[in-house]
């Protein structure tokens, strides 16, 4: 075999080697494993249908809430937040666009409790356990990355077709 | 070119000629025969009324071509007082009615029965009008005046209602948005009208499922209503969902019981488990006026012999109520929903003048009714 | 050439080598230039205060703040305390403090809400048939100036007054951020105010008491040159309320094999209609799914 033939193999073979040490798992994300029981929602009862739908629309917003923090784009959110999750998020949208900033939560579990459903039906009180993986990066660059569980206090309103989320607060424990 | 000329010239004689022929031939008919008549799209010339099927097809060419003098000409008057424009108007409509919407698309004449000086014909009138087509079924007389047959026309002139002013002093609803800037959550809270499904049955039709019943506004506000229906099978799954659309009271005001009837063409509910019945009821500004009468109901036979039940509306308001539509359920021995039915009237309703109405019951399902309740939908253009 | 395993393994193997110890090299040079940093969170950071976070080591480095309506980055002196605005930590909610230098250091802590400024107060419905059992709910849960929920435990009067009748208080606790109640519809119809209050927090509201549905409709009726005219009673419920004008009452007329009805709203308290029936006819009303009496009158 000639020389310079080896050497291009062997520079191709190292650098795959790095590459594969240094690359990030850029697998799709996953959707949101999410769970949620209804059974201790009080005064009212959370009827099944309402119990699936919430769970559905749940599932929904922490997907566009993920695909729109870690793009740093308003657009996934689409009517899913209303009042002051929207607002929360639209700012912290705005603040990753101008510091160039963004956030991934990626292997998200939540286990979601209804605890509080108003006797009319109209405002549903979850606690999520949620566990995830965090990701911050500071343009491509990772600066900072852990696996949390964190514990959400969460507001959800029925719209015009679907549930929303009006508040999601973290809290340090139920 | 040379070549192309000749032929040119042969294609346009041949074509005269057709046009020739086809304007004068007339169709061979014999002495005492009475024939159909059926014209559609295109008007034709008409000739001599000599034959009742003749007179007939004449008068309603002339009708379709909106011909009125040649039209009212031809007929044998029973009231000298009808003038030209009120038969003009009794096919052209007026006032808002839906007829002033509608065009005469076909027409269908059946002889009933002949003599030589006397006829009798089943007119059938296939209109084209912004609800959908509309079936007008008429028994038109015909009498021999010399050598020609004419048309019978005894429809009497509408009287005319005296000049007076009707006090409106019904009550009316007005809806308030109020702004939505700065509001609190909670703080702009008026609740949708409270309505409740009375009643749904769910029948297998030739032409596919129908869901129908009755639905109240239990509120003390108008309640703009419609109900939707979802068919479900045994595994859960949606097997499709359609709404009330137009064959519901949609401006319920408090108290005010409707039908409603949901179709669902071409299904069958052999693979339905479950119905899911769902109501959206909303807030919409709305006026107790006008106040419609429904009189003199009853179940009877059309000239065609299907079942319908007529009656007349009565317009005890001052206001013109431009396209009346008449819904009606119709119930069992047991008092249970066993029919919806829905028919538009074609003139408009004047104030303190009465219009009559017919809407269409099946057969199969006339000997089951005992009892039935009627409510009028209407559209005023004043109140759009 | 050929492209067996053991051919191909030797061939690499001393480039694979060298490319190893390179970066071995390249990170332990990294880790031992790496300087010692630390962050301390603050511990009781309130939403809308200024906050602050020490920082032990030297020279300048990145900060980023992300919580759940931030995400900020800028320049920090190390060893110095980096002092967060409040505008920055409005929001109650978990935030993550990085700063970088070479390496990163984080810290994470909570922003909690500040005292109760107001209180969302849900009561439903807005119009309530009188004499209902249990009819009327509200929900009252507080929040802080920047809208954050109020999680701590705190008091909610609830205080009820009609038009007749003593006001009627009812204090509760909230629970998980939110307090509630429910009562019976009074008997008389007309408005109630509902207050919420927690300390000098107030929010209200009005429900509209309404009649409930007609009780004991009674109809006469007499014949007229221009038909039969025929009205109620006036139409009031069990409780005497009077039913709202606009009430639709459906008078039926049968004679023979006729029926004629006419639907007409109630005006002051009375629903009037004129029908038309020659032979002896049956009249009577209804409102809703409530009957009244029957009423014969003879022929003409």
């Amino acid at each position: 075999m000639r020389t310079p033939s080896r050497f291009m193999l062997q520079l191709l073979s190292g650098g795959i080697v790095i590459c594969a040490a240094a690359m990030y798992s850029a697998a799709a994300d996953a959707a949101p494993q999410v769970t949620l029981n209804a059974s201790k929602a009080t005064p009212r009862q959370v009827e099944p249908l309402t119990e699936r739908a919430v769970l559905r629309d749940y599932k929904s917003a922490w997907t566009s809430l993920t695909q729109a923090l870690a793009s740093s784009s308003l657009d996934p959110l689409n009517g899913l937040f209303e009042a002051t999750a929207d607002k929360w998020l639209t700012d912290a949208v705005k603040d990753q666009q101008s510091s160039g900033l963004s956030r991934r939560y990626l292997n998200q579990n939540h286990q979601v409790d209804a605890v509080f459903y108003s006797p009319e039906g109209d405002v549903i009180e979850l606690h999520d356990t949620a566990e995830y993986d965090l990701e911050i990066l500071d343009g491509s660059k990772t600066i900072h990355n852990e696996h949390v569980i964190v514990h959400y206090v969460v507001l959800m309103v029925p719209g015009a077709e679907r549930w929303v989320i009006r508040h999601l607060q973290a809290v340090p424990q139920f | 070119m040379k070549r192309g000329l000749p032929i040119v010239l042969i294609v346009v004689v041949v074509t005269a000629v057709l046009i020739v022929l086809g304007l004068t031939v007339a169709a061979p008919t014999s002495a005492g025969t009475v024939g159909l008549v059926r014209r559609s799209g295109l008007p034709g010339f008409s000739s001599n009324a000599d034959t009742p099927q003749q007179a007939m097809s004449n008068f309603l060419v002339d009708v379709q071509k909106r011909n009125w003098d040649r039209a009212f000409a031809s007929l044998e008057r029973t009231s000298q007082a009808l003038t030209e424009k009120q038969f003009e108007q009794e096919w052209t409509g007026a006032n808002g009615g839906l007829r002033s919407f509608s065009s005469l698309e076909a027409f269908d004449a059946r002889p009933l029965h002949a003599t030589d000086s006397d006829a009798q014909m089943r007119v059938r009138l296939d209109w084209a009008t912004p609800v959908g087509p509309v079936e007008d079924v008429r028994d038109l007389h015909l009498t021999k005046r010399g050598d020609q047959w004419k048309v019978v026309w005894n429809e009497t002139p509408r009287p005319n209602v005296p000049a007076q002013v009707v006090p409106v002093n019904y009550l009316r609803w007005d809806l308030v948005t109020g702004s939505a800037s700065g509001a609190e959550w909670g703080s702009h809270n008026v609740d949708a009208p409270r309505v409740r499904i009375l009643s749904m049955n769910a029948v297998d039709t030739a032409e596919g499922a129908v869901v129908m019943g009755e639905v109240v506004n239990e509120d003390t506000i108008p309640a703009f209503v419609n109900v939707n229906a979802t068919l479900v099978d045994a595994a859960g799954n949606v097997i499709d969902d359609e709404t009330s659309f137009d064959k519901i009271l949609h401006v319920l005001l408090p108290k005010q019981v409707s039908p409603y009837r949901i179709d669902f063409p071409n299904f069958s509910l052999k693979k339905v488990k479950n119905v899911r019945i769902d109501t959206k009821a909303t807030l919409v500004p709305a006026s107790s006026d006008p106040v419609i009468g429904v009189m003199n109901q009853k179940l009877g036979q059309d000239a065609q012999g299907h079942a319908v039940l007529q009656g007349d509306l009565l317009n005890q308001s001052g206001q013109t109520v431009n396209i009346p539509h008449v819904i009606v359920s119709f119930y069992d021995n047991n008092g249970k929903v066993v029919w919806v039915s829905d028919g538009y009237v074609e003139h408009a309703l004047l104030p303190q003048s009465s219009e009559p109405f017919a809407v269409e019951l099946p057969k199969s399902l006339a000997g089951k009714v005992q009892n039935f309740h009627v409510v009028v939908n209407q559209y005023s253009m004043e109140n759009s | 050439m050929s492209w067996s395993i053991s051919t191909v393994w030797k061939t690499l193997r001393p480039g694979f080598w060298v490319l190893s110890l390179a970066v071995s090299a390249l990170c332990l040079t990294v880790a031992l230039c790496a300087q010692d940093i630390t962050l301390q969170a603050p511990s009781d950071a309130v939403a809308g205060k200024a906050a602050k976070i020490a920082t032990t080591g030297s020279g300048s480095a990145k900060f980023y703040l992300l919580g759940p309506s931030t995400a900020v980055k800028r320049d920090v002196q190390l060893g110095q305390d980096i002092a967060l605005a409040p505008d920055e930590v409005q929001s109650a909610g978990r935030y993550v403090a990085i700063v970088c230098a070479g390496s990163c250091a984080n810290a994470d802590f909570f922003v909690a809400p500040g005292k109760p400024v107001s209180l969302v107060f849900l009561v439903h419905p807005s119009r309530a048939p009188v004499g209902k059992s249990g009819l009327i709910s509200g929900v009252a849960m507080p929040f802080d100036e920047y809208h954050d929920l109020v999680l701590t435990p705190a008091a909610v009067d609830f205080q009820l007054s009609a038009k007749s009748g003593t006001p009627v208080s009812h204090a509760v606790e909230t629970h998980d951020g939110a307090a509630w109640f429910r009562i019976s519809s009074g008997k008389s119809a007309g408005p109630l105010q509902i207050t919420a209050s927690m300390n000098d927090v107030v929010a209200r509201r009005v429900v509209q008491q309404v009649a409930s549905d007609p009780c004991n409709l009674r109809i006469k009726g007499e014949r007229t040159a221009q038909g039969i005219e025929v009205e109620t009673d006036p139409v009031r419920d069990c409780d005497g309320n009077p039913v709202p004008d606009g009430t639709i009452i459906t008078f039926t007329a049968k004679g023979g094999d006729e029926t004629s009805t006419v639907d007409a709203p109630v005006k002051k308290d009375v629903a009037r209609a004129r029908m038309s029936a020659k032979g002896p006819v049956v009249i009577s009303a209804a409102s809703g799914v409530v009957m009244g009496n029957e009423l014969r009158l003879g022929g003409q």
